[in-house]
């Protein structure tokens, strides 16, 4: 192993070289299109301290990184900058008054990112402490449902959010993380003694013991979920627990069955839930009621069609006939004014995302929990990028969850960032 | 009329930009996978070779060997890796198998038996380099080497 290291160190693209080129381009693609967006005019005011952030931010946040893991994988922080610069550009863009509020939350993300990333306690904790940090988290969800709130204030939103001073925390996402930790961990300890039982014919007696307490949990936090008609979070969630029960069991049954149970489920919601059959016949055929209730949805196909190849340019678009286009449907306006290739560029970017989080976890061969927790969160990220951009482009029936790194929202992007800083943590410590 | 300039060529570069991104992001994982096949190959992947060196009287046979996959079947159905050609062989005789970086032979209740150095084998059997195996008339040598993988 001694060469190998040697020549990595010698070569021309070292770990700390490859960030720096990734954030360099990063930065110009960030600072031109800022300049495009000025000179065009239609942003209210040209706003530069968003370019001036992002870029202390990608300095301060690469030379921590540089100092403190010089080992880590040095090409998920470069790709989460770019990404989120993008999206704080185009919040920007498209909806001028929110652009400073996100701001201060990308801050406030990547200051958690880092500490996370450097901080070597954070995953001992974790595992720990998972039974008071599940407690706390459910408990925060069990608080939205009393007292939860919706920033927008309409009556009959949906109150996910719990509201502390001037800011808005949504305890879902939240979950996404303690959730992922919580499999991990559990899973990772019933991992081996399955795969003993495996041997010796006896696993069909072990399968209940790795399904008991985890799927307690997982459906426990689905069905709250449900209850505040988060049905993507649900989704999402039902998702990864399936993933992560198949990779420990590696049983065909947990697929079937949980596909089975999909299928059930989608069945009773369609004929129970009125925003489950309006999401699904808005997804077979949108034309008839392409003026009320799919307004959206085609909006957002016609903001696909008129971006084209290379797209409208940035400012010169429409993309604001989509509504409330700057969160769920950023996806949209990102393709009608960067055109297919700046949809190839985000899809790129997800998908590396998720093969670096894949190969992370495939490199910790010694430890379960830190092998399952590596891919639970990729697959997380992966799968909820998938839903968000299946659904703008009605490929899937839509679900309301956020695009990570792109959409409007500090929860969203907090959790996105201390993923990302989990999976920096765990990449510096791989093999 | 000058800015409506400036603006395209900036879409224009911020394009340029947003491809040299993916390239650089790409290449550079293309180098990783690169390095890691390397690693694993410098770490050397078990491998095997199967050699024939005639039969009972000595008799030589065309040279043929056969490199051993992780489950190689031999026998004398032609569905078998390694075809022992020799009617004292069954249709399918025996497995050789890699377990955790060790090769192993097992008899595949076969009707007259595998001999390994002479002996007749009763249950799986660990395999050494230069083991002689026999099947019916038919002997083979075994050559075990840390090989790189890619050969």
């Amino acid at each position: 192993m001694k060469p190998q290291s040697n020549r990595r160190e010698n070569s021309l693209f070292s770990r700390s070289r490859q960030q720096w080129l990734l954030l360099a381009l990063a930065g110009a693609f960030i600072a031109t299109n800022s300049l495009a967006l000025a000179l065009s005019g239609s942003a209210a005011q040209s706003d530069w301290s968003g370019l001036a952030l992002w870029i202390s931010c990608a300095l301060v946040g690469g030379k921590i990184l540089d100092h403190y893991l010089p080992d880590r994988d040095p090409i998920l922080f470069p790709v989460v900058m770019f990404l989120s610069g993008w999206g704080l550009l185009t919040i920007a863009r498209l909806a001028p008054p929110f652009a400073n509020r996100q701001e201060v939350w990308l801050l406030v993300s990547i200051g958690a990112m880092l500490l996370v990333a450097v901080f070597p306690q954070a995953l001992r904790w974790m595992r720990k402490y998972r039974y008071v940090i599940l407690a706390v988290a459910l408990a925060l969800m069990l608080a939205t449902i009393a007292f939860g709130s919706n920033p927008s204030g309409f009556a009959f939103a949906p109150r996910l959010w719990l509201r502390l001073g001037g800011f808005y925390f949504q305890p879902s996402e939240m979950m996404k993380v303690v959730l992922v930790a919580f499999l991990a961990s559990y899973l990772g300890e019933g991992a081996t003694a399955y795969r003993i039982a495996d041997k010796d014919g006896s696993a069909k007696a072990h399968l209940p013991r790795l399904l008991g307490p985890t799927a307690l949990i997982s459906a426990l936090s689905i069905v709250m979920l449900i209850w505040q008609r988060d049905l993507g979070a649900a989704m999402l969630f039902f998702a990864v627990f399936l993933l992560m029960l198949y990779l420990t069991s590696g049983d065909w049954r947990v697929i079937a069955g949980g596909a089975a149970m999909v299928i059930v489920a989608g069945f009773v919601a369609y004929h129970l839930f009125d925003v489950v059959r309006l999401r699904v016949d808005i997804w077979l055929n949108p034309w008839p009621e392409a003026d009320s209730r799919a307004y959206q949805i085609v909006q957002s196909l016609m903001a696909f069609s008129s971006g084209g190849v290379f797209g409208t340019g940035l400012g010169q678009g429409s993309p604001l006939y989509v509504p409330v286009v700057h969160s769920d449907f950023i996806f949209a306006a990102l393709a009608e004014e960067w055109g297919l290739l700046g949809v190839i560029g985000a899809i790129g970017c997800f998908a590396v995302l998720t093969l670096r989080g894949l190969s992370i976890g495939l490199r910790h061969s010694t430890s379960a929990f830190r092998r399952l927790f590596a891919i639970g969160l990729s697959t997380m990220l992966a799968v909820q990028a998938l839903m968000i951009m299946g659904g703008v482009l009605k490929l899937i029936p839509l679900t309301g969850v956020t695009l990570p790194f792109f959409s409007y929202g500090g929860s969203s992007l907090l959790v996105s960032f201390v993923m990302i800083g989990i999976l920096i943590r765990l990449s510096s410590e791989a093999r | 009329m000058n800015t409506e300039v400036a603006v395209f060529l900036l879409r224009l570069l911020s394009s340029l930009i947003l491809a040299g991104f993916l390239l650089a992001l790409f290449y550079m994982i293309w180098r990783s996978l690169v390095q890691m096949t390397d690693s694993l190959e410098a770490e050397g992947t078990p491998y095997a070779r199967l050699s024939a060196i005639g039969d009972e009287n000595g008799a030589h046979r065309p040279e043929m060997s056969f490199a051993l996959l992780p489950v190689t079947t031999l026998g004398r159905s032609s569905s078998n890796a390694v075809v022992v050609d020799d009617e004292y062989a069954s249709a399918l005789h025996a497995t050789i198998i890699l377990e955790n970086g060790q090769w192993w032979i097992e008899d595949r209740e076969s009707r007259n038996g595998t001999q390994l150095n002479d002996q007749r084998i009763q249950q799986r059997t660990a395999l050494a380099d230069g083991d002689e195996i026999r099947i019916g008339h038919r002997r083979y040598r075994l050559n075990l080497t840390k090989q790189r993988a890619s050969s």
